[in-house]
């Protein structure tokens, strides 16, 4: 039987072969893997690739498809049990950690399972047969072991007015024109994640919807290079520093993430790639279900603050400060911080459910929780990281200094700190600080962990209208004695 | 012998998994030899495991005889286990 995983290797080559449209800088980018500012976001998806070969790893990165019985890449599964939605949280601190930014992958997997449970409710009220249409697609992703975009956000223009108001109708995606093959849809999706690294963009609204909203109450599947589809990349804070060779200044020097924004002008989708078209009343469950499996998504940051906790510990001792009591508690700190966060992502999806359609989801309230302590705690382990690593990180001049014969004889001398340790190692470790903290893979720690999967606020709501606040009432009363 | 290796998926690990099996075939070279759990003629599967939570998935092995190693000094045991068996 042959096993649908492709080799890191394989899934390179598999990019070149995409004739996706590209700009960056003003500029169509005319070979997009190699591009060095694009190209570390691809090492990092290839990790995901590479890592479901090894025996040492296939245990959590790769699983049995429910639908051929084959081996696939985890990425493409639809998780069948609470040990698989475990799996998945553990995936992420192992992915998180030996990249140490964002692998860009676990969003296609979040909308391939939101889109298992959601097509399936959809076709037992209304008798559709987005189902089968859905799981002959899955099929296709597992068998070719493609990277999916799972696209939600949109634009959303005039943020007081539904999509259906907006002065210009693209601020949401919407179907511009119904044909007996397909429709033609026309809008834009933000913050795309790994979007230049995916075979495949699953598009999916963005917020609830009502009647009047119907013609954007649609979700569906493409090749990521079908025609009218516009990548135009996001930039990051130092992002031009991996144009200057060498390799200190990146920090990470192997990995990094991108978002992008994708415009569809006037696209065409046929209809056995739409899997839902114009049922307004379950986008909320659309939107809900993908953001409970996205914000359990969120286990990555455990691996992440795993690599910055050690870059602190490491940069502690290069400058001879390990020692001292008040660091010894900030490390102490940031891993009770980090820690809290692996309980949270380990908690939802032990907790998880089955859905009528069999897929497991995680609970709700516990991954709105998790998520709301991410938007958080990188922040306070960040800042710890910084107030270990001193001043010298953002003080610190560039590599070129350190490789002049000139200046490099000085920083040499004057960076020199524990004794035992190479001067360059010390601006290394630092570096990766930086970059952690406020460079490229800041994006992702960072800003991402505040917005990514919904900000702050969208988790309280949840929390809100999950918890059981009646029940804790009932429970203070009668323990005094309130009748 | 032959040992039927199975890892745990390594989210968190303790210690170095694989530095430990390499560590294992060098010890018994000899005595044993480590190959993939699901080959024939397994005597034994070892899992090894990062922590002692382990987590490795040995649901295809329920009927097989399984040794769990979730730390350095697990492996010196087994190694003695298996050098005993050997003499």
């Amino acid at each position: 039987m042959r096993m649908p995983i492709m080799t890191a290797e394989q899934y390179e080559d598999s990019l070149r072969r995409l004739n996706l449209v590209v700009y960056m800088f003003g500029e169509r980018v005319k070979d997009v893997v190699d591009n060095p500012i694009i190209r570390p976001s691809m090492n990092a998806v290839a990790r995901t690739y590479e890592l479901a070969q090894r025996p040492e790893h296939e245990d959590i990165m790769a699983a049995t498809s429910h639908i051929t019985g084959k081996k696939i890449n985890r990425f493409t599964h639809i998780h069948q049990s609470t040990n698989d939605l475990v799996k998945k949280s553990k995936m992420g601190r192992l992915l998180g950690r030996e990249t140490g930014c964002c692998f860009q992958r676990c969003v296609g997997m979040d909308a391939l399972n939101a889109l298992s449970i959601v097509t399936f409710n959809i076709d037992a009220k209304y008798g559709t047969g987005y189902y089968k249409r859905f799981l002959r697609y899955l099929e296709y992703v597992q068998e070719n072991d493609l990277t999916c975009d799972g696209a939600m956000t949109d634009p959303k223009g005039d943020r007081r007015l539904p999509p259906h108001q907006q002065p210009d109708p693209d601020q949401f995606l919407h179907v511009v024109e119904e044909r007996k093959d397909g429709i033609v849809v026309r809008g834009a999706k933000a913050h795309q994640t790994g979007a230049l690294n995916s075979h495949e963009i699953i598009i999916m609204p963005t917020i609830s919807m009502r009647e009047e909203d119907r013609d954007y109450a649609i979700s569906f599947a493409l090749p990521s290079d079908s025609q009218g589809i516009i990548y135009i990349m996001g930039r990051q804070s130092c992002d031009t520093r991996k144009l200057e060779g060498g390799s200190m200044d990146q920090g990470n020097i192997m990995f990094g993430g991108h978002e992008a924004l994708v415009v569809l002008d006037n696209v065409f989708v046929p209809w056995d790639r739409v899997f839902m078209y114009k049922e307004y009343d379950f986008v909320g469950q659309l939107v809900e279900t993908f953001a409970s499996y996205h914000r359990q998504s969120y286990s990555c940051k455990v691996g992440v603050g795993d690599v910055l906790i050690g870059a602190a510990q490491t940069a502690a001792e290069y400058n001879g400060t390990e020692r001292a009591s008040h660091i010894r508690d900030k490390i102490i700190e940031m891993n009770q911080l980090n820690e809290t966060l692996y309980c949270g992502c380990i908690a939802c999806a032990s907790e998880g459910h089955k859905e009528p359609s069999g897929t497991y989801s995680v609970n709700t309230l516990l991954a709105n929780v998790h998520k709301q302590n991410v938007t958080r705690f990188p922040y306070e382990i960040s800042r710890l990281a910084q107030d270990i690593a001193g001043g010298l990180m953002v003080t610190m001049p560039s590599e070129k200094d350190f490789r002049s014969p000139e200046a490099g004889k000085w920083l040499e001398k004057y960076f020199k700190a524990n004794p035992d340790v190479p001067t360059e190692d010390r601006m290394r470790i630092l570096r990766l600080i930086e970059n952690i903290t406020l460079g490229t893979a800041a994006v992702g720690y960072l800003t991402e962990s505040m917005h990514g999967a919904g900000s702050p606020q969208a988790q309280r709501i949840m929390i809100s209208r999950r918890v059981n606040l009646q029940q804790k009432q009932i429970a203070a009363k009668k323990l005094c004695g309130i009748k | 012998m032959r040992i039927g290796l199975k890892y745990c998926g390594g989210c968190n690990p303790e210690y170095d998994r694989v530095a430990l099996v390499r560590h294992l075939e060098v010890r018994l070279q000899g005595k044993a030899e480590l190959v993939l759990p699901a080959d024939r003629d397994v005597d034994i599967i070892l899992t090894v495991n990062g922590c002692s939570i382990a987590c490795a998935d040995v649901s295809l092995f329920q009927q097989m005889e399984i040794r769990t190693i979730t730390s350095f000094k697990d492996g010196e045991d087994f190694i003695k286990e298996v050098e005993s068996i050997n003499m």
